[in-house]
């Protein structure tokens, strides 16, 4: 083994022990006795140590501190903490899920869940957080950290950047899916949720906005983007705006026509797209369908392959 | 599909590189998709398309099952479209061929003996035009020939290994869609220039009124000026 990964793993374990006044020297010449004499697994090593430290120390699990580490470094099945900003919130998928959404700090982004059980105090977009003793986990190659009720998390003021794709952009693609959530909708004037029949997941019985917006996506063949158009937006390519939208629910006696109809004048079409992109989500301030002249894309192309 | 998950890419591929797909790669485990490798090396799990609905056909009467044929330039794609598929199949209820469509699909191998037939499974389908469609294809061409560069530069060893593809006919494929398009575009942009210059007589006359209008206020202010 490399002389920096030894002293990466004494590191590791010595950051997370130093409060309880374990040396530096206690953890290598234990890590040295199971790592070279007796050729044990490093992660079986790292394990028994950090077992014996505990014992010896009088430490209970939950009380252990986790290193704290940067998002990239994060792996699956680690116990750490970290300090990171809320870019954004999701709707949860399950009841199970009180919170979800994406966490960054300067070197990267995850996703968190904040299971409900866990009974911790909502987190808002945009404020910076510490997570403590939360635990790391992988699915299908996203890392994700999941809070627990062992967890702890507190506000921090200090201002974390993000590193991030974002700003403004202008994109072409096709509009290659319109999701349900999208159409002339009811929210919730608490939380802004979609709210069926006036009743919110969360807030039970509500008092309600009422929007028009599309949740689509939009995909150039390379890569996908989570697109939102607001009323504006959707005026402009289509005519209806919220009032004829209420028209159109009115005379069918039926909301989702809206939906129906922005789907056939919509989903299919290319469109040019300027707005704000964070991470896959791209909010539209403009928009338009895209029409190129088509002479001059063919004459390129044919030009490229020397024709 | 759980929110934050990556969303698979829908691919620009004609119908002829893809009606020539034999091989599936990844699916390893539960969580990876199936993706169809095609003779050019593209990898393909959504697809859009934008071509001429030719046929729509019942599979058995009532089956709810139907059996569609989208055209491209370069051939066709059979596809298949049931009540898994509820959104599409609601939206072909209102097609009728010959018809422009957009469609989102999931590329399917299907196996037969040792036969193994490339389909799609529509997700949406929805009418299209035909500005939308010359786009579809020059887009899908540029995707292609690149797919082809890449191959040629060697950086697609194991499609070589798979297909040996012979580039220079899906090439002429996309040289010939191409072509086409240029031809179609030359006759419509006579047709706007054509239009252009009828536009520009109008708007000649228009002028040559409104000069004479002037003259006749002229004149009226010249005679109320006494
Ligand atoms: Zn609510």
């Amino acid at each position: 083994m490399a002389e920096d990964r030894f002293q990466t793993i004494v590191n590791e374990i010595y950051e997370r022990f130093k409060v309880y006044g374990v040396t530096r020297k206690e953890i290598e010449s234990r890590l040295k006795l199971l790592l070279f004499e007796f050729k044990v697994p490093e992660e079986e090593a790292k394990r028994t140590i950090v077992n014996g430290l505990r014992k010896n120390y009088n430490i209970a699990k939950g009380d252990l501190k986790t290193p704290i580490v940067k998002i990239s470094q994060i792996e699956p099945n680690q116990w750490v903490s970290l300090k990171g900003k809320i870019i954004q919130l999701w709707e949860p998928s399950s009841p199970t899920i009180a919170q979800t959404g994406l966490i960054g700090d300067e070197t990267g982004t995850a996703r968190f869940v904040v299971w409900s059980k866990s009974n911790k105090k909502r987190l808002e977009e945009g404020k910076s957080y510490l997570f403590e003793k939360v635990v790391v986990d992988e699915f299908m190659g996203i890392k994700s950290i999941k809070v627990t009720s062992v967890s702890d998390i507190k506000e921090i003021s200090e201002e974390i950047e993000v590193k991030e794709e974002r700003g403004e952009i202008e994109v072409v693609g096709a509009l290659v899916a319109i999701q349900q959530n999208s159409g002339l909708l009811q929210t919730c004037k608490l939380c802004g949720r979609v709210v069926k029949a006036g009743i919110c997941v969360e807030h039970g019985k509500v008092e309600t906005n009422e929007v028009l917006r599309l949740r689509g996506v939009l995909d150039d063949g390379e890569r996908t983007y989570d697109l939102t158009l607001n009323e504006k937006c959707i005026s402009s390519l289509t005519g209806i705006g919220i009032k004829e939208a209420r028209k159109l629910a009115e005379e069918h006696l039926d909301r989702s026509i809206v939906l129906m109809e922005l789907k056939k004048r919509l989903f299919g079409k290319y469109l040019k797209v300027s707005g704000e992109l964070r991470f896959r989500s791209l909010n539209a301030s403009s928009v338009e369908f895209y029409r190129p002249e088509i002479l001059k894309e063919v004459e390129k192309v044919l030009g490229e392959e020397g024709i | 599909m759980i929110k934050g998950m990556k969303r698979e890419v829908a691919k620009r591929v004609f119908s002829k590189e893809f009606n020539y797909s034999k091989f599936k790669v990844g699916g390893e485990g539960e969580k990876e998709a199936v993706y169809v490798l095609t003779p050019l090396g593209l990898r393909c799990n959504r697809l859009f398309i934008v071509g001429v609905l030719l046929e729509k056909e019942e599979v058995k009467p009532d089956s709810d099952m139907w059996r569609i044929r989208v055209a491209d330039p370069t051939g066709s794609f059979l596809g298949f479209v049931s009540k898994f598929q509820p959104e599409a199949l609601e939206a072909l209820v209102d097609l009728n061929p010959p018809e422009i469509v957009a469609i989102t699909a999931k590329a399917k191998l299907l196996e037969r003996g040792d036969r193994v037939i490339p389909l799609i499974r529509p997700e949406n389908i929805n009418s299209s035009d035909f500005q939308t469609r010359d786009y579809w294809i020059v887009e899908t061409a540029k995707a292609t020939l690149k797919r082809i560069r890449a191959i040629e530069n060697g950086e697609e060893k194991a499609v070589i290994e798979k297909y040996d593809p012979d580039l220079e006919e899906f090439r002429s494929a996309v040289i010939n869609a191409l072509m086409k398009l240029k031809e179609e575009q030359n006759i419509l942009e006579k047709g706007r220039e054509f239009e252009r210059e009828d536009k520009e007589r109008k708007e000649v006359k228009k002028d040559l009124g409104f000069e004479i209008d002037e003259e006749i206020v002229d004149l009226s202010d010249f005679d109320i000026g006494d």
